[in-house]
């Protein structure tokens, strides 16, 4: 077997034409000595052959014109593009230049330690009062999943069914039903 | 500076007709391309312009310092190799008869049993690759259709000059033995000069 591996290393570079000359010499010498080299040599040939005389093969006539039909238009999208990284500079800088005017006119008040513990203060209640919330949403939600069992897996199931049933819909969407109709 | 260079010129400046000139001029290479990978006629023309978008819309990626046919040719056969997966995954058949095309109707002038036996390679050669993984196919269309070396071959794969030798050897081995189970005759001795 090692020697086939050999000689079929060599089979390779003949038939890319990396070959040296001494190869050349030793693998024809091989193969008229050795009947399942030859058959090897042979079939690969073959394969060379038929593969080498396949034509490329061409679309349909209208191909080009219909190709054209289909490609974006590279201005427009330019110009579009160029709209959209302007808008996007604008509406960064707009709001800098906003900023840095609020802050130099309102600086004196903002560093006051006053005013700034005032502003904690209200954050930090509003922060309690929205904790206080959830907590009291997921107490009452806790309750009625004990209270109400039957309800709930009726609607876990229902939502099973949801799901699935958009799987099913998702695949039948998918099905390839254009593409032999083509031709 | 060349046809070639002035229609990418123009065309990376928004002129579709320029870059229809290059259409004309590859949809050819592109769709055979697209054809041996795919094994379909419909799936392979939609591949094409898929793939003549895809190049439209990232002309200012290209280097020129690389030949456009081989960019071009990356840009198709990485679509279809996404095509094949994506395939795989609905289970799509490929089976499907050969359609008409102009390579055929050549042999058609030349008389029905020159039709047929274009036919007959046509099956033999589709079946032989569609025994390829992707990769190796793309590998062997590449190199025996586009006569493109190991360098250019390797760089439309994004791999090394050894992968693609590598890909290159194995696909003849499977490509050699299903040719004989298919009923492939050797070549005859006068063929067959190393």
């Amino acid at each position: 077997m090692e020697h086939e591996d050999r000689y079929y290393l060599m089979m390779m570079d003949a038939l890319d034409g990396e070959l040296a000359a001494d190869g050349h010499t030793e693998l024809e010498a091989h193969l008229r000595a050795c009947p399942d080299c030859n058959r090897e040599w042979r079939t690969l040939t073959a394969i060379e052959l038929l593969f080498r005389q396949t034509p490329i093969l061409m679309p349909a006539i209208d191909f080009a014109g219909r190709t054209l039909a289909r490609l974006p238009n590279r201005r427009a999208r330019r110009a579009a593009l160029g709209t959209a990284y302007t808008v996007l500079l604008l509406s960064g800088i707009v709001p800098l230049i906003v900023a840095l005017f609020l802050a130099a006119r309102y600086a004196p008040v903002l560093s006051s330690p006053a005013l700034l513990g005032g502003v904690w203060s209200s954050l930090a209640g509003t922060g309690r009062a929205a904790t206080t919330i959830i907590e009291a949403l997921m107490v009452g939600a806790g309750r009625f999943v004990i209270e109400q069992p039957i309800l709930i897996g009726w609607f876990i199931i229902l939502a099973g069914l949801v799901l699935l049933w958009g799987g099913v819909f998702q695949r039948l969407l998918v099905q390839p039903t254009a593409v032999a109709s083509r031709n | 500076m060349n046809d070639e260079q002035v229609w990418l010129e123009q065309a990376r400046r928004g002129d579709k007709e320029a870059f229809g000139q290059l259409i004309e001029a590859y949809q050819g290479p592109v769709y055979n391309l697209a054809y041996r990978m795919l094994s379909n006629s419909g799936e392979a023309e939609e591949a094409a312009q898929e793939a003549f978008i895809r190049a439209y819309t990232r002309l200012n990626s290209y280097d020129p310092a690389h030949k456009f046919s081989t960019w071009l040719l990356s840009i198709t056969s990485n679509y279809c190799i996404d095509q094949i997966r994506k395939r795989r995954a609905v289970l799509l058949s490929i089976d499907e008869p050969l359609p008409p095309h102009p390579a055929l109707h050549s042999d058609n002038n030349k008389g029905p049993e020159a039709a047929f036996l274009a036919q007959e390679r046509e099956v033999l050669v589709k079946s032989l690759l569609a025994e390829l993984p992707e990769e190796y196919r793309q590998a062997v269309i590449l190199r025996y259709w586009y006569d493109m070396s190991y360098e250019e071959i390797a760089e439309t794969q994004t791999s090394t000059v050894s992968a693609v030798k590598s890909r290159l050897f194995r696909a003849r081995r499977i490509l050699a033995e299903a040719g004989l189970e298919r009923g492939l005759a050797p070549a005859v001795e006068a063929e067959v000069a190393v």
